[in-house]
């Protein structure tokens, strides 16, 4: 059980806190350091004022001789604990190279600090033409781990503030960078003291590492700045060999680093993929796994991937979950890379695909990590099968269960769309029309027949003769001349038949003759039809001509059945 | 020629078989995955025999199936199909009475033609209407064509199925309209003001709430419940004689 804090507790913790001094007069320091440089060596004139750094109006331009030529300026707030009190402590810091040996100062100037005058005090700079005692001014030490990166990429930078003097570690607090287009986590801030190399020497440092992401392309300058205090570690720090720590209290002092410069480049904009968040380095995946793959409706699962990559993972964006019909994608909070998915239909037989891929600098090419899907069983929500029994005699009509599977399909139709709207069916009801149609025609014909018999007659007359003149044909063919002679005399018959109107075997050869104008009558026409006759008839008499000659008369009989054809 | 013949018969039999079969063969899978408590499994199996073949049974295991996974209104529907392809069917009436009486939907309202309707499978109306038609035709023109005189019963039997025909086709009519209406599947289903996703929703309809259709707009059908008109999307709303 967490402990009970007592009635008025929160006021008690906030009264035993060290009060902050604001009434205690501002003072202001200012010096060289170090003051005595050669000339053209750098030095930094640094001016301290115990007050906050947003009520002190500090000047653009500070007047100094002409000999001082300016560099890179910082300034930085800090809170010292003096005795029983907190006081803030501003310290603004110039670097100077001074052109030529002298004696030089700035002189005292006032500044306007929360509305009240403060005196900052002269400082004086002593410039040798060569001084072997000298020392270089103090500075922190800038590293980075790259200096040509792409656009988000985050690298490591090392702030080192190496031993000083007789190898003396001291702390460094509100470490910051210097510089536009740089995003700086703070929260993955790492101390140590350890052995590094600075300017060529071995020598202990308190380094102060840090995740920095640039977010502008282009060439960007940044330089650093931290107050150096005393033995005040905060949060954990990692000790590698012996340290020397100073004693006494504190001292505060700005220090900067030299500036470093980075080339960043911007992502290429072909080859993206979808998912993309920002990722940039090398990354991993397991494979995704699900709490269970079979769920019904509405049911939460848990969808786990783990990722893994080179170097910091900290500002490592999992995929954004993508928009599903079917699924509710919620992503887990941060630092975690895993889902909760929840179905929304058991018509979704997969996991929706999340979308997600990387920047890997070392190829600069987009490398695709999609979460593939994963097959599911989702359940639908059940509904009653059974229902209990009614009381009300109106509600006990309904029955009070669902029935058993059918055993059989039972009756089946080709489609559910009903005949009426299917265009086949109005064909066949055409049908029956056409029938009666054929029927009605049928009719008209057989009454007019019936009203004009002779046409029945000429076109049985000719349906006979075609018959009879194919069998004239093959007599022909055949050789058989009392064929021939037989059935050219019928199918003269035939031919004349419907003019008397008569039966065909009741016809002599006058008859036949008689169809005939003169000039066919008397001559070659009616001479052929004489013999065939008189042939025909010969087949009567006792002793019958011989047969030789009368295949010739093939094409005279063909030539009179055609003059008889055409008078039919 | 005749060897022609053969082989077409020969092929649509086998058609035919193999269609049946497979029909079959679903069927079976349906009832299998239904008792091994397989729901979408068994619904997935009945709705594909019933596109090979709708058939009464069949639509009445697609129900009970649907029904089992909770899907009210796509359970509705397929009763509904079921008794609209045997209206005798006593499965499907009944669950159609204990579906309505748990999700507290109505059924729809039919008008006095598309009740008669019901009373014979919709394709039976339309071939009596034909029949009696030409009976009719037949019995006043044969008599005539074939040289008979025409007698007492002809004309009874002329008139008896010109009344027939006249009923069957008003009956068919009842047909052609209950075709256009349809049953809500979806849950919640919106019933929106136009035709569009963004559009203002007028109300939300329960599953299995039938509704008529009246016009087809692009993904969307307008319809005509029992609380008002609107647009409803197409995947939300089944026609009972399918489209």
């Amino acid at each position: 059980m967490p402990p009970q804090m007592p009635p008025g507790g929160l006021i008690q913790l906030q009264v035993a806190q060290p009060a902050v001094d604001v009434s205690s007069p501002v003072t202001a320091t200012a010096a060289f350091d170090p003051p005595i440089v050669r000339a053209g060596e750098k030095t930094f004139y640094r001016v301290n004022v115990e007050a906050t750094e947003s009520s002190i109006q500090w000047p653009e331009e500070i007047s100094a001789p002409a000999e001082f030529k300016f560099g890179a300026n910082a300034r930085g707030q800090i809170t010292q604990f003096l005795g029983n009190k907190y006081r803030s402590l501003t310290t603004f810091i110039y670097e100077v190279r001074p052109a030529a040996a002298g004696h030089f100062a700035i002189t005292n100037f006032t500044v306007n600090t929360a509305g009240q005058p403060v005196e900052i005090p002269a400082a004086s700079l002593d410039v040798v033409a060569d001084s072997t005692n000298s020392q270089p001014a103090r500075q922190l030490v800038l590293e980075t781990s790259a200096t040509n990166i792409f656009l988000g990429q985050p690298f490591r930078v090392r702030v080192l503030l190496p031993a000083w003097p007789a190898n003396e570690i001291e702390a460094l607090r509100e470490v910051q960078l210097n510089g536009d287009g740089l995003m700086t986590d703070k929260t993955a801030l790492r101390q140590s003291i350890e052995v590094a190399c600075v300017n060529g020497q071995l020598k202990p440092a308190f380094i102060c590492e840090m995740t920095v992401t640039p977010i502008t392309p282009g060439p960007l300058k940044f330089s650093a700045q931290g107050f150096t205090a005393g033995r005040e570690f905060t949060g954990p720090i990692s000790i590698h060999g012996q340290v020397t720590l100073p004693g006494g209290p504190a001292k505060y002092v700005l220090l900067v680093s030299e500036p470093v410069e980075i080339n960043v480049r911007p992502l290429p904009a072909e080859g993206e993929r979808p998912g993309f968040t920002g990722a940039i380095g090398k990354f991993f995946r397991d494979p995704p796994h699900l709490s269970t793959h079979r769920m019904r409706v509405g049911e939460p699962v848990s969808l786990k991937v783990v990722f893994h990559g080179e170097g910091d993972l900290t500002r490592f964006m999992p995929p954004a979950p993508p928009r599903s019909r079917d699924w509710q994608i919620i992503a887990d909070p941060p630092p975690a890379t895993g889902f909760t998915l929840i179905p929304q239909t058991d018509e979704t037989s997969n996991t929706p695909a999340i979308p997600f891929c990387y920047f890997d600098p070392a190829t600069a090419k987009y490398v695709n990590l999609t979460i593939p899907s994963l097959p599911v069983t989702v359940v639908g929500e059940g509904l009653p099968v059974q229902l209990p029994a009614a009381d009300d005699a109106a509600e006990s009509a309904a029955p009070l269960k669902l029935s058993d599977l059918a055993p059989t399909p039972g009756k089946t139709v080709a489609s559910l769309k009903p005949l009426q709207l299917r265009g086949w069916f109005v064909g066949v009801q055409l049908l029956p029309v056409i029938g009666f149609l054929a029927l009605w025609q049928w009719d008209r014909r057989r009454r007019f027949f019936e009203a004009h018999p002779e046409i029945v007659r000429r076109l049985q007359a000719c349906r006979a003769l075609r018959q009879k003149k194919r069998q004239l044909q093959k007599a022909v063919a055949g050789g058989d001349a009392a064929a021939l002679i037989q059935h050219a005399a019928d199918a003269m018959k035939i031919a004349v038949a419907p003019h008397f109107p008569a039966q065909p075997q009741a016809l002599v050869c006058a008859d036949v003759l008689a169809q005939l104008n003169d000039a066919e009558r008397y001559g070659r026409v009616g001479e052929t039809v004489g013999k065939i006759f008189a042939a025909a008839d010969a087949r009567f008499a006792a002793k019958p001509p011989a047969p030789a000659d009368w295949l010739a008369l093939h094409a005279d009989v063909e030539t009179v059945l055609q003059k008889l054809e055409e008078k039919l | 020629m005749k060897l022609r013949h053969f082989i077409f018969l020969a092929s649509l039999f086998c058609v035919i078989e193999n269609s049946r079969a497979a029909e079959n063969k679903f069927f079976a899978q349906g009832v299998e995955a239904y008792r091994a408590g397989q729901f979408p499994e068994a619904a997935m199996a009945f709705e594909q025999s019933a596109q090979i073949s709708p058939a009464a049974g069949t639509l009445v295991n697609l129900g009970i199936a649907q029904w089992q996974r909770g899907h009210a209104g796509a359970a509705i529907l397929a009763w509904e199909q079921a008794r609209w392809i045997d209206p005798f069917d006593s499965r499907a009436s009944a669950n159609l009475k204990f579906a309505r009486q748990v999700a507290q939907v109505d059924p729809p309202q039919l008008k006095w033609f598309e009740t008669a309707s019901t009373w014979l499978p919709p394709n039976a109306w339309v071939w009596l209407a034909g029949a009696s038609l030409w009976l009719a035709v037949g019995a006043l023109v044969l008599p005539g064509i074939f040289r008979r005189r025409k007698s007492g019963w002809h004309q009874t039997l002329a008139s008896l199925a010109g009344g027939f025909f006249i009923f069957s086709l008003t009956a068919s009519l009842g047909v052609v309209s209950r075709a256009q209406t349809g049953f809500v599947v979806k849950k919640n289903a919106p019933l929106r003001l136009t035709p569009t996703r963004d559009s203002e929703v007028v109300s939300t309809l329960t599953a299995g709430e039938p509704a008529r259709r009246l016009r087809v707009g692009g993904n969307y059908f307008f319809i005509r419940t029992a609380g008002g008109a609107g647009w409803v999307v197409r995947d939300e709303f089944k026609l009972l004689g399918g489209e």
